[in-house]
């Protein structure tokens, strides 16, 4: 049985490997060596998003049968799309448009137009490679961009400030997640010199007039979008890609129904990272939908043999702010050393995660909505009250044993309210362990100085030791 | 530099404050200009622009905001936790910035004040915005009628309006001597009288600044400085760190900051809606780049105080953790560099410390002009 398993193991590892390499390969055909040359040359990050298949051996160390399967298949979907995303670097360039991860993708692609996202690179290079991103730093901060502002924003500077993103042709961005992110498309305007709408999310956004008001951003942005590209908006495209996303959302509630279960069936890469993918990169692509459902058919199987993610599950986590970019090994390391399994994360979770299609003016005003109380939103500009309200909602609802801060030190926002954190959490005696670190770049706190931070919790607070 | 004598521009804050309170005025604190002080100035309220000038340390405060916010903002909670705002009887913030944001809700769970309300400022200047800016407005107000008990309306708010311009005027008539060769008093003078403008009630204002403009004309100039600049940043309450500047030769002559007069003493409209008059005022006359739409007028406005006030040299001084000042400082700096204009970028804290290593940067930046 062992022996049959780990035979079984390593051919899903294999075969997603081999299926990824075969996606990576298709790219240079396609485009012909010339054009791949130039790409490569242009966008020297491409040769790091070539090593994609080190996400895979992440994602897959340590664990066995669906949990396996589930977090490969996660990479499975995120290569041919990434691929596909990168096709648009060389054709219909007209149509290319940059735009922050706030901003609803949904829109754009309704409107016939390409997506860059100018933080994707930002995200995925250090997954792939941790040290991959130090370079956009130092550019940014060489620019006189300060080094305490958020290492995701000084990436994404970086590459622009070093010309080495894809020929967009206007740019959309908003005043989300935080003041560094929204100042730094000014300066990525000054620099790339071509258009750019910028979207106000309020603060306040518990009142219709909020949701008016934001709805009415997103119109603007549609007759200037129609304005300054050949893009017009195609309702009828919009319908499909909203009611895709719905029914991905779908699968993606009953996943969260099914991990609440302890001991969880799935966990760490296979519910965040899919989320992360295919709600904020990919929207209303199909192949979401049937990763989620495939997702849910793994999880269901598990609960039904009973079988758990992690053999011996003995704590359960949120993880709260965006995931390690640099250290995603974090949670599979975590299973292995003290049965810690990340059950759901900040980034995930959305109080409204439908939108109504049922006419022109509802699925705005759904995805207005959805964007005002999406996490980076919600979180991070809105009130506090929406921080702690949401974090102790999900720790009651998941069963969990424990809150995770990933508290990146460019984030001024969450490390304002740990303070007030700390007090709350002491007072519903939840253990709390707040990891200092900076988002992208491991100079600030190396791998090591996190496992250290881990450590020390696990044995003073928990009192446990490594397994 | 030689002193003035006159005494002039040296005010007892501490007794026009108490007589202030006396009088039966209610102090109510704000913390950003996106807060219009003169809806903050109807019956018996009076604006008080929040300092922390004596603030010890902020040891306690960085438990609660941690120590990578703005010192700004962790000055205020650590000086409202030492009990050194307890005269104030409310509080009225904007979502200006995470700071603040977070200042406001740190604020909240610790002292809990009997009137704390946060405005809901857009960060674009379009009539959708102005809309939307105009509808917190009136409900600020609505909310200050039924706390205090008073009554706020178009017809009380259109007055302050016309009380607060004159103000206005009157500053500017006073601002507008900087524009001179040789102007009648230092910028740590001037900046002296804007703290004592945003921190006491428009009346004596009125009185203090009528006072210094009647004396003015017979005024000696400073002498000893060797350039006129420009100061660019965000909070600056404390006129000591002017006096730092000016003591090495550099006469501050324009202050691009939230506490200063460029922009900030601009007059109101005076029309029949007040609210909207605001609301518009506000977000298309202050600088600050939170604004998602103002980026060129923001240099535009630098540029033409660098040409208006005859400025030699711009010193950037964005507070220390403030993002939105941090990469905007950068772009600035490309902007001046273009422009072969001279500057220097002096990140700094709330508090004034380090006196003598900000002596020697300003000292060597005067060198590098030749001046």
């Amino acid at each position: 049985m062992g022996l049959l398993s780990s035979f079984t193991d390593e051919i899903v590892y294999y075969k997603t490997y081999v299926k990824n390499y075969k996606n990576i390969i298709q790219m240079p055909i396609r485009h012909g060596p010339i054009q791949t040359y130039n790409n490569l040359k242009k966008y020297p990050w491409l040769w790091q998003l070539a090593k994609v298949n080190r996400l895979l051996d992440i994602v897959t160390r340590g664990r066995s049968g669906n949990y396996r399967k589930a977090s490969a298949a996660v990479v499975e979907k995120i290569v041919p799309s990434l691929m596909s995303l990168l096709d648009n670097i060389n054709i219909n360039t007209d149509r290319l448009v940059l735009h922050e991860d706030m901003v609803p993708p949904e829109i754009i692609s309704a409107m016939g137009l390409t997506t860059w996202m100018s933080e994707l690179l930002g995200i995925l290079l250090p997954m792939v490679d941790s040290h991959s991103v130090e370079k956009y730093i130092d550019i940014a901060e060489n620019a006189g961009i300060p080094s305490d502002v958020c290492s995701l924003p000084k990436t994404t500077m970086g590459i622009i400030l070093n010309s080495e993103v894809p020929p967009v042709n206007a740019i959309l961005s908003s005043n989300s997640p935080c003041d560094g992110g929204m100042a730094s498309y000014q300066l990525i305007k000054n620099k790339l010199k071509i258009p750019m709408f910028q979207l106000d999310v309020p603060y306040n956004f518990y009142n219709d007039n909020a949701v008016e008001y934001f709805t009415n951003e997103l119109k603007k942005m549609i007759s200037w979008l129609e304005e300054h590209t050949p893009g017009k908006m195609d309702w009828d495209r919009l319908r499909e890609i909203c009611e895709e996303r719905n029914r991905m959302t779908e699968y993606e509630l009953e996943l969260w129904e099914i991990i609440r279960r302890r001991p969880a069936p799935i966990a760490a890469e296979a519910v965040f990272l899919s989320h992360l993918w295919c709600f904020n990169i990919t929207p209303g692509d199909p192949s979401g939908t049937a990763l989620f459902k495939y997702l849910v058919e793994l999880a269901n199987e598990n609960v039904k043999k009973e079988i758990a993610a992690i053999p011996n599950e003995k704590y359960r986590a949120v993880l709260w702010n965006p995931p390690f970019l640099h250290f995603i090994d974090l949670f599979s390391w975590a299973e292995q050393q003290y049965g810690l399994s990340v059950i759901i994360d900040s980034m995930s979770y959305n109080r409204q995660p439908f939108i109504d299609t049922k006419s022109e003016d509802s699925m705005l005003k759904g995805l207005a909505h959805n964007i005002m109380t999406g996490p980076m939103a919600r979180h991070t500009r809105g009130p506090a009250e929406n921080y702690f309200n949401d974090m102790f909602y999900m720790y009651t609802y998941f069963d969990l044993d424990m809150i995770l801060i990933a508290g990146h030190i460019g984030c001024k926002n969450t490390a304002a309210l740990n303070g007030i954190l700390r007090e709350k959490c002491r007072k519903k005696g939840i253990p709390l362990l707040i990891i200092d670190y900076d988002l992208s770049d491991p100079r600030v706190v190396t791998h090591d100085g996190i496992i250290q931070q881990f450590d020390r919790f696990m044995e003073n607070i928990m009192k446990e030791r490594r397994l | 530099m030689n002193k003035q004598f006159d005494n002039l521009f040296t005010f007892s804050w501490e007794d026009l404050h108490e007589a202030a309170i006396n009088e039966g005025l209610i102090p109510v604190g704000y913390t950003c200009s996106y807060v219009p002080p003169v809806l903050l100035s109807a019956e018996l309220l009076y604006p008080f622009r929040v300092n922390a000038r004596n603030v010890n340390g902020t040891e306690i405060a960085d438990i609660y905001l941690s120590q990578v916010t703005c010192s700004y903002t962790r000055s205020i909670l650590e000086y409202a936790m030492d009990d050194q705002l307890d005269f104030l009887q409310g509080w009225v913030f904007a979502a200006g910035c995470d700071h603040l944001r977070r200042l406001y809700d740190n604020l909240q769970y610790l002292l809990k004040p009997d009137f704390c309300h946060i405005i809901d400022a857009p960060h674009k200047s379009g009539s959708d915005a102005i809309a939307w800016y105009e509808k917190e407005l009136r409900s600020l107000t609505k909310k200050l009628s039924e706390h205090f008990e008073i009554d706020i309306n178009t017809s009380t708010i259109a007055k302050k309006i016309i009380e607060y311009n004159t103000l206005m005027k009157s500053l500017k008539q006073i601002s507008d001597y900087r524009k001179l060769e040789s102007p009648p008093f230092t910028g740590t003078e001037f900046h002296k009288l804007m703290t004592a403008v945003w921190t006491l009630p428009v009346n004596t204002s009125q009185k203090i600044v009528n006072n210094i403009k009647e004396k003015l004309d017979k005024r000696s100039p400073p002498k000893g400085f060797r350039a006129r600049v420009l100061v660019i940043s965000s909070v600056i309450d404390q006129h000591e760190w002017i006096d730092c500047i000016e003591k090495v030769g550099a006469l501050v002559v324009a202050d691009r900051f939230c506490t200063g007069s460029i922009p900030g003493i601009e007059l109101y409209p005076e029309t029949d809606n007040p609210f909207n008059d605001i609301a518009s005022h506000l977000l298309k006359t202050n600088s600050c780049p939170r604004m998602m739409d103002t980026f060129e007028n923001r240099i535009a406005l630098i540029l033409k105080t660098i040409q208006t006030y005859h400025v030699d040299g711009v010193i950037i001084a964005p507070m220390k953790f403030c993002d939105i000042w941090g990469v905007e400082t950068t772009q600035l700096m490309m902007s001046l560099k273009q422009k072969n204009i001279p500057f220097l970028r002096l990140e700094r804290e709330y508090g004034v410390s380090g006196e003598g290593q900000l002596q020697t940067r300003v000292q060597a930046f005067l060198e590098q002009m030749k001046l």
